[in-house]
């Protein structure tokens, strides 16, 4: 019985919960930096800088104005903070679930967009000019490449059969893996991970140039480094997520039949999240910021077309 | 540019004034012009020369009146030199022919204390004619920083 | 649809330097700008009539923390027509290569600029790394990377050696293959090009009738640049071309200024390559003979004006300094109307501001 508590508590807590997810937010942090640094003729930051901004920006002092409703400014990143955690328990890490059953997919994909609603919250009762500003852009830009990215991640689903993550892992191990498949999908999901992300080309509501820090203006200290840690954390659930539904997991195709089979998939879990986060890398230094229109555009005349096209597809294929 | 060219024109457009050029390093024309006539003969200078923009307005102090420099620019440099009065300092805005005088215009009110009559944003406050646009807010009215004569300091309290 | 007024500065991430626009939003639509000056304002001008003639070469290179060798030479040449002196052709030539390397430097730093607020941070990075190198290069010729205190009135502090010149060449030769790259970016990055062009777009008429000059003004097609049109120091013993676009938008604006650092490069070559031996400097008298005089040149920006009084003392009576700045600023006014809150940091980069050198 204590055992029982104690196994679960690790799994929540340590392996492949909250230690496990805090670290590969930093060490994902870090990879992806340097990687930036380096394209940009830079030296990037030492391996320990994620973990330094964090400690710092936890021991600052957290100022808010006046105006601010407190108790709300102060739950919002907590609440999105543990959105994007319970997320990460239904998402299998190298073949391993903490918790899994039917219809885990849609838990993941609400929670994980939970946190651009609060982004949008944080805006409006933070009340600066900037903060607003950035709000209704966040608000505006969830509305471009959400209907895009669930139309992508639910295309696998349908294809599957099973509304379960790891169904649908197991699936893509005795068939193909989903990217074979749905290349148009798996791009689609891509470019829908890259705007939840807010990263280069779609940081439009937090684009310094314009609105400062977006939403984040008015927030410091401990509320901030939890925002900033709330993104990392999604990052690490977004490139996990995609290696899942679209990269076959840990699945190593032919290798995996090798010996020492736990570690196999993990060494090929990781190698493909890591392929993901440089790909992330690689995509945001390559482009200019667009503006929210052009955002807007993209979104409703490109990319949500195209995902109902691949919907269309799936289904046709489904069904005969 | 042809001087000879300009001055005729000058003279044509206000017959009761004779115009005349001097030259100044480096390779300057000035040609003095009465207050009353600087709107003729810039709309003159503007239709019948290229005169391709206004560089700025030289504003300076001689001690004993005020003396305005109109730089323009037309492949040369052509001056206009306008002196003003020093306790009646007022000239006509030029902002309804040359938009882009508005800044030196402005500066001028600041650091001179020059009034301009039908500037778009004069009279937006009543001490300086101008808002602030140079100067500190709480610069004292009354005091253009450029004049050599200031009035003797109040006492502060 | 509510309005909100958004400040733009005096401090905001946008600008380098202090200035404040307050800007009228219905949402994401800019409606009207209101500008305020003077956060930087030194009173140079007033400062330069208590300093002498010697001392105020010294102030006016600090007018402008980026094109500061133009005011100098702006001024000592003004100075030096009051004087009548004539100033040796090595030290024009010097003089001359001087500024070039600052228009270098100055169109790559803006480049970077653009880049920034565009939120295309690898050009941002990529420019301004090239950038060292000609500031490396100024740096080994003069000992200083911003402020290099060259010029002296009669003509200049410097005297390279050959060596020093053949290690210019080279460092030339190194970034004239960076700008050919950052033109081609300019001109085939698509993400680049859809932020910028048909953004803050000008006419020739508006900016005629704001007096704006420089890269501005080229990039609608006024082909003006007094460089050509009135050479001063050595310039009308080099040839080059005055590069303009027709667009009036801010990607032609990047066009002209990228080309014209290309164009800075060769000048810089033929200047290395006609640099004969002789004197660097004339001495000049500590007074200078009344009269008065109006220097201008060719920054980077656009025409630098100075007028220059003296009273036959050891002091200016009167220095006037205009700057391409200002007329910019005016500009500005009208190209913020009417447009999305996103094109703000765009329309301001593609005018140039240096906020300094508009407050003195």
């Amino acid at each position: 019985m204590l055992s029982d508590i104690l196994y679960v508590l690790i799994r929540l807590l340590v392996l492949p919960g909250f230690t496990f997810l805090l670290a590969c937010a930093l060490l994902f942090q870090w990879i992806d930096r340097r990687t930036i640094a380096r394209l940009q003729a830079r030296v990037g930051p030492p391996w320990y800088q994620p973990l330094a901004d964090l400690v710092k920006l936890l021991t600052k002092e957290s100022i808010l104005p006046a105006e601010a409703d407190l108790p709300i400014c102060t739950a919002l990143p907590l609440v999105s903070l543990a959105a994007v955690l319970t997320a990460a328990v239904y998402v299998p890490v190298g073949g391993h679930t903490t918790y899994s059953f039917e219809g885990d997919l849609i838990v993941v994909l609400f929670l994980l967009s939970l946190p651009a609603l609060f982004y949008f919250l944080a805006g409006w009762v933070s009340v600066g000019v900037y903060s607003v500003v950035g709000g209704s852009r966040s608000l505006l830009q969830y509305f471009s490449y959400e209907v895009p990215f669930l139309m992508a991640l639910s295309a696998p689903a349908i294809l599957t059969g099973s509304w379960s993550i790891s169904r649908i892992v197991g699936q893509q191990a005795t068939a193909t893996w989903t990217v074979f498949v749905q290349p148009l999908g798996f791009l689609l999901a891509l470019v829908g991970l890259i705007g939840k992300l807010k990263r280069v080309p779609f940081d439009i509501p937090k684009a310094k140039s314009e609105v400062v820090g977006g939403p984040l203006t008015e927030f410091s200290g401990r509320k901030l480094a939890l925002w900033h840690l709330t993104v990392d954390i999604q990052t690490v659930v977004g490139v996990f997520l995609l290696v899942n539904m679209f990269l076959g997991g840990s699945d190593l195709g032919p290798l995996s039949s090798l010996p020492l089979a736990g570690l196999m998939d993990a060494l090929g879990f990781g190698l493909k999240a890591l392929v993901m986060l440089l790909t992330l890398s690689v995509t945001s230094v390559l482009y200019a910021r667009l503006r929210i229109d052009q955002l807007a555009d993209l979104g409703w005349r490109v990319l949500a077309p195209l995902g109902m096209l691949q919907l269309a597809v799936t289904m046709l294929i489904g069904a005969v | 540019m042809d001087t000879q060219a300009i001055l005729d024109a000058l003279n044509d457009a206000c017959p009761d004034h004779t115009f005349d050029a001097q030259a100044i390093p480096i390779d300057e024309t000035v040609i003095e012009v009465p207050v009353i006539c600087l709107k003729r003969v810039v709309a003159c200078l503007g239709s019948g020369f290229s005169i391709s923009h206004l560089s700025t307005i030289t504003g300076q102090d001689t001690g004993t009146e005020l003396e305005l420099l109109y730089h323009f620019w037309s492949k040369g440099g052509l001056t206009l030199r306008v002196v003003l009065p020093y306790d009646d300092a007022r000239i006509d805005s030029l902002t309804a022919v040359i938009p882009g005088a508005d800044f030196y215009e402005r500066e001028l009110a600041e650091m001179l204390g020059v009034r301009l009559e039908g500037h778009p944003r004069s009279g937006l406050t009543e001490a300086e004619g101008f808002e602030h646009f140079l100067l500190p807010e709480d610069w004292r009215p009354g005091r253009p920083p450029l004049r050599k004569k200031q009035p003797p300091k109040e006492n502060e309290s | 649809m509510t309005r909100v007024t958004i400040p733009i500065g005096p401090q905001h991430p946008l600008l380098k330097e202090p200035l404040s626009f307050m800007l009228t939003a219905e949402g994401e639509r800019v409606v009207d700008s209101v500008l305020r000056l003077g956060y930087v304002h030194r009173g140079i001008e007033r400062l330069a009539e208590e300093r002498s003639w010697v001392q105020n070469v010294h102030l006016l290179e600090r007018v402008c923390g980026i094109c500061s060798h133009i005011h100098t030479t702006t001024y000592c040449q003004g100075v030096e027509a009051l004087l009548e002196l004539e100033v040796p052709p090595r030290a024009q030539m010097i003089r001359t290569l001087m500024c070039e390397l600052e228009r270098i430097h100055s169109h790559l730093l803006w480049l970077g600029v653009l880049a920034e607020n565009v939120g295309f941070t690898t050009i941002f990075m990529y420019s301004w790394r090239d950038r060292e190198m000609v500031l490396d290069i100024m740096e080994d010729l003069s000992g200083g990377r911003i402020a290099h205190a060259v010029n002296i009135i009669g003509g200049v502090r410097i005297d390279p050696d050959a060596e020093q010149l053949d290690s210019i060449r080279r460092g030339l030769d190194k970034l004239q293959q960076q700008v050919d790259t950052l033109l081609d970016v300019v001109q085939h990055e698509r993400s680049l090009r859809v932020r910028t062009q048909h953004v803050g777009r000008t006419t020739k008429e508006l900016v005629r009738r704001h007096c704006v000059v420089g890269p501005v003004a080229r990039a609608v097609g006024i082909d003006e640049d007094i460089r050509r049109d009135a050479p001063y120091a050595a310039y009308d013993r080099l040839s080059f071309k005055v590069i303009t676009e027709s667009g009036g938008d801010v990607w032609a604006t990047a066009l002209v200024r990228v080309r014209e650092t290309s164009e800075s490069l060769s000048l810089c070559h033929q200047i290395l390559d006609q640099l004969d031996p002789g004197d660097v400097a004339t001495r000049a008298g500590r007074r200078v003979p009344a009269g008065e005089v109006v220097s201008r040149a060719e920054a980077p920006r656009g025409e630098v004006i100075y007028y220059i009084r003296s009273a036959g003392t050891d002091k200016p009576a009167r220095l006037k300094i205009r700057t391409p700045t200002l007329p910019a600023l005016s500009l500005l006014g009208e190209q913020l109307r009417d447009i999305k809150l996103a094109d703000v940091p765009v329309v301001l980069s593609g005018v140039d501001l240096c906020i300094a050198c508009a407050d003195r």
